[in-house]
C-alpha cells in the first residue's frame, strides 16, 4: 500500500512538472514581420543587452559566449563581507551540479571593478574550484556593469558607503535562457531558492526553441 | 494546570542543579552563538565550513586548537596575508570587527572554542581577557 502511494505520488510530481513553464521576465511588444509575403504579428521579449567585457584571464567576453545556452549571472565583489559568501557557497553548489553538461555557464560579475583586478578574479576564481570556463568572472567599466545589472539583469548594484564593504547589491542569481531572456530571479543567499534554481535550470534545457 | 506545576518545578531542579558558574557560561554561550550568526557566519558559514579555498573553516581546524588565544585579537582585528588551516593556505584579507566591546569578544570566543574545534577548548576567562588586552597594547 505505501509503495502505491509513493509511485502515485513519484507520478503525479512528474506529472506537474511536465507542465512547468518560467514566466519569462520583462517588457513584451507586439511586432509584424514579414514572412513569404504575408504580414505576421509576434510578441516580442526582452532580452538581456549584448555586452563586452573582460573575464578572469583577461580575455574578452561577449554574449556570444551565453548564445543558445542556458546561464545564470550574479553580482559580487571579492572583499565583501556581508552576503556574498554565501552566495559563492551557493553557487558553488549550482556549479557542481552543471560541471560537464556545455548548455550551462555561469556569469559572476564584480561590481568593484576597481579593486578586482584579473589576478585578484583569476585568484577567487581557483580557489573557489572552477575551471574558469563554465563559471567565469567578469568585469569591465563600472558603469557598464551597473547598467547590464540593473537593465539587462534586472538587479541592483551601486556604491553606498553605509554599507559594509561599501557597495549595496542584489544577492540575487538570474536565470538566462537560450533566448537570452531573463525567465528567473532567486534569491542566492537562500539554499530553497536556489534549490528551485536547480530544478529550473533543467526545466529550460528540456524546453523547445 | 498540574502539568504545568509539574514542569515549573522540573525547571527549577535543572536550574538548581547548575551552579551559577555553569549558568553564567550557558548564557555566555548563547549570546556567543548569536553574535557569531550576526558577524561571523556570512563568511565562515553557520555550519561552519567556510568557502572552498577563500574563507578557511572554523570546524575540525587545527588553527584553533593550536592557536585558541589568538582568538580574540583575530576577531578584533582581523588578519592579513597567508593562513594555513588543516593544511590549507588561505589568503583572503579577514575584516576585523571594531564595534564587538570586550565581553561579546570573549563570548563569540567561548562559542567558537566550544563549538567547532575537534576537542572542545574550555579557556580561563582570565587567559582570553588578558590575549584581548595584549593585543590592543601592540594594536596590531
Amino acid at each position: 500500500m505505501k509503495n502505491t502511494i509513493l509511485v502515485f505520488a513519484c507520478l503525479l510530481v512528474w506529472a506537474c512538472n511536465q507542465n512547468k513553464t518560467l514566466p519569462i521576465y520583462g517588457e513584451r511588444s507586439l511586432q509584424t514581420f514579414e514572412k513569404e509575403g504575408k504580414s505576421i504579428i509576434d510578441t516580442v521579449y526582452a532580452t538581456v543587452p549584448p555586452f563586452v567585457l573582460l573575464n578572469q584571464n583577461g580575455d574578452t567576453v561577449t554574449e556570444a559566449l551565453v548564445k543558445g545556452k542556458i546561464y545564470v549571472a550574479d553580482f559580487f565583489f571579492t572583499t565583501c563581507p556581508t552576503i556574498c559568501p554565501i552566495m559563492k557557497k551557493e553557487m558553488l553548489r549550482v556549479y557542481q551540479k552543471i560541471k560537464g553538461d556545455e548548455n550551462f555557464v555561469l556569469l559572476s560579475h564584480t561590481i568593484d571593478p576597481d579593486y578586482d583586478s584579473i589576478p585578484l578574479l583569476k585568484d577567487y576564481c581557483n580557489r573557489l574550484g572552477s575551471d574558469g570556463k563554465q563559471w567565469q568572472f567578469l568585469t569591465g567599466q563600472r558603469e557598464v556593469i551597473y547598467e547590464l545589472a540593473e537593465k539587462g539583469y534586472y538587479a541592483t548594484a551601486m556604491p553606498d558607503s553605509t554599507e559594509p564593504g561599501g557597495y549595496v547589491h542584489s544577492g540575487g542569481f538570474i536565470l538566462v535562457d537560450k533566448q537570452s531572456r531573463v525567465r528567473g530571479i532567486y534569491n542566492g543567499t537562500d539554499a530553497k531558492e536556489v534549490d528551485q534554481l536547480m530544478e529550473d535550470l533543467f526545466i529550460l534545457k528540456a524546453e523547445k526553441e | 494546570m498540574r502539568i504545568l506545576s509539574l514542569l515549573a518545578l522540573a525547571f527549577m531542579c535543572v536550574f538548581a542543579a547548575c551552579s551559577d558558574s555553569e549558568l553564567v557560561s550557558m548564557k555566555q554561550l548563547s549570546s556567543g552563538a548569536k553574535l557569531y550568526e550576526q558577524h561571523c557566519s556570512n563568511c565562515h558559514q553557520a555550519d561552519g565550513s567556510g568557502l572552498a579555498l577563500l574563507i578557511p573553516p572554523l570546524q575540525q581546524a587545527d588553527y584553533l586548537t593550536n592557536n585558541a588565544l589568538l582568538l580574540p585579537c583575530l576577531i578584533r582585528n582581523g588578519a592579513v596575508g597567508a593562513m594555513e588551516v588543516n593544511g590549507k593556505i588561505y589568503n583572503q584579507k579577514m575584516p576585523g570587527n571594531g564595534k564587538l566591546n570586550d565581553a561579546e569578544i570573549l563570548d563569540i570566543c567561548r562559542f567558537v572554542l566550544q563549538k567547532f574545534p575537534e576537542k572542545p577548548i574550555s579557556l580561563e576567562d582570565e587567559s582570553l581577557t588578558l590575549a584581548l588586552q595584549k593585543c590592543d597594547s601592540v594594536g596590531n
